[in-house]
């Protein structure tokens, strides 16, 4: 076979170079690859060249992946559950003005995950939200009155893990289920409580420690994000007119893993 | 909230990161395309795909940085493999600071679209939705890149 020798910028190393990053990329059809094969087979210069950019993408794909700053997630996380408090101090949280503004923010986020369906996300250690100051909220989150150790037990879930551990205990009195939790963990870590489509609806929750831990609503969804000994009452209603709940699907969380997925059973000893 | 920052921000981060080329400056743009990514939402199109709006938002936020910063800082890339050796791993820190330093010598349509292939991962058809450009100028940006890395790369070689 004849070797041909191509020069820099003539339509023929176009559609060479078009040829080799083809390949390169994995995106050329079969015509064009028998072409380039060829030209591979005939040309010293088509496989000098096809060599230096196989080298230069090949270091571009070795470049390592930078791990983000650990503080990263955390920061953005406050940053958009708290953009009323971070514009400045003219709305207190809590006021229906600043519930406005967040909770924008926060269906919006909903969206984005695409599922949606927002409820709220609230910062623990703000005042109770008026019921009628929010159509898409059905419960309020505070701080203050905690009524733990009440009604009958259904059903108790530990978790004993290295970097996260606790108990999630769940009882009930008339059409209201309480879930008692208590979380403990070593670095950033998140429960989350699925009751969307299972007859429930968010009722309240509550904290005895000020804590800037956050609990967020979304989704049929409470999430508990903890970091550190944290203990919440949430309290779930059964919707009137629907069959009697038969569980709720809990999900444990630690450094963004899932490490732990259970079932707290609640029909087992009740009847419809 | 916390699956969709986990999902999107170490891409972000990364594609800011080889755009910017250091690490705070891609922190401050991860944040703010989060920002604007929950605040913005309302004009999300939905016959696109999300993670090509997000990364829009990360490509344009990075470069309005570049454009503030004007002056670049020096490079702390080259993370190794912690089961490299000593030799080694200085080997692959010397080699990703080369590249990335090419990569910071591309102008910026060119260097968004090495980052969006070669950092993101995207097809051309990706890249073109994310950038909003036809899938022939995004191969052209990229075959003309790839071809400035590799003199630039070359060159300083030579020189060393």
């Amino acid at each position: 076979m004849n070797e041909q020798n191509h020069t820099a910028r003539t339509p023929v190393d176009q559609r060479i170079l078009q040829l080799l990053n083809s390949s390169i990329d994995g995106e050329i059809n079969v015509v064009d690859q028998q072409e380039l094969d060829h030209l591979l087979a005939t040309s010293q210069s088509t496989r000098d060249l096809n060599d230096e950019l196989r080298e230069v993408t090949r270091a571009l794909d070795e470049l390592p992946e930078i791990i983000p700053p650990k503080y990263l997630q955390d920061t953005i996380e406050r940053q958009v559950r708290l953009p009323v408090e971070n514009k400045g101090a003219e709305n207190k949280p809590g006021d229906f003005g600043s519930w406005i503004n967040a909770n924008w923010l926060r269906t919006g986020f909903a969206v984005a995950a695409g599922v949606l369906l927002t409820v709220g996300v609230y910062e623990m250690g703000s005042g109770p939200i008026p019921a009628g100051d929010s159509a898409s909220m059905s419960g309020t989150i505070g701080s203050n009155s905690v009524n733990s150790q009440k009604g009958e037990l259904l059903d108790r879930i530990n978790l004993e893990s290295e970097l996260f551990s606790g108990q999630v205990e769940l009882r009930t009195h008339n059409d209201l289920f309480t879930l008692n939790v208590e979380l403990e963990s070593d670095g950033a870590s998140e429960l989350v409580i699925k009751f969307a489509g299972r007859g429930l609806e968010f009722e309240s929750a509550d904290s005895p420690q000020d804590a800037a831990d956050t609990v967020s609503v979304i989704d049929g969804s409470i999430h508990l994000a903890n970091n550190g000994e944290q203990n919440y009452v949430l309290n779930l209603r059964r919707v009137p007119g629907t069959d009697y709940p038969e569980s709720l699907g809990l999900e444990f969380f630690a450094n963004s893993q899932l490490i732990q997925q259970s079932e707290l059973r609640i029909s087992h000893s009740k009847s419809k | 909230m916390s699956q969709l920052v986990s999902q999107y921000q170490r891409p972000v981060f990364n594609a800011a990161y080889r755009i910017l080329g250091n690490m705070d400056d891609a922190a401050d743009a991860t944040q703010t395309v989060f920002l604007k990514v929950f605040e913005h939402i309302a004009d999300y199109d939905q016959k696109h795909k999300f993670f090509s709006w997000v990364y829009r938002i990360a490509i344009n936020e990075s470069l309005n940085q570049v454009k503030k910063r004007r002056t670049q800082e020096p490079l702390d890339d080259g993370q190794a493999s912690p089961r490299q050796g000593p030799a080694e791993a200085l080997d692959t820190k010397r080699i990703c600071k080369r590249v990335q330093a090419a990569l910071m010598l591309l102008n910026n349509d060119y260097r968004t679209v090495v980052v969006l292939k070669h950092i993101s991962g995207c097809s051309y058809q990706q890249i073109g939705e994310i950038l909003q450009l036809p899938e022939k100028t995004v191969k052209s940006r990229l075959y003309s890149a790839r071809q400035l890395l590799k003199k630039s790369l070359q060159a300083e070689e030579a020189e060393n």
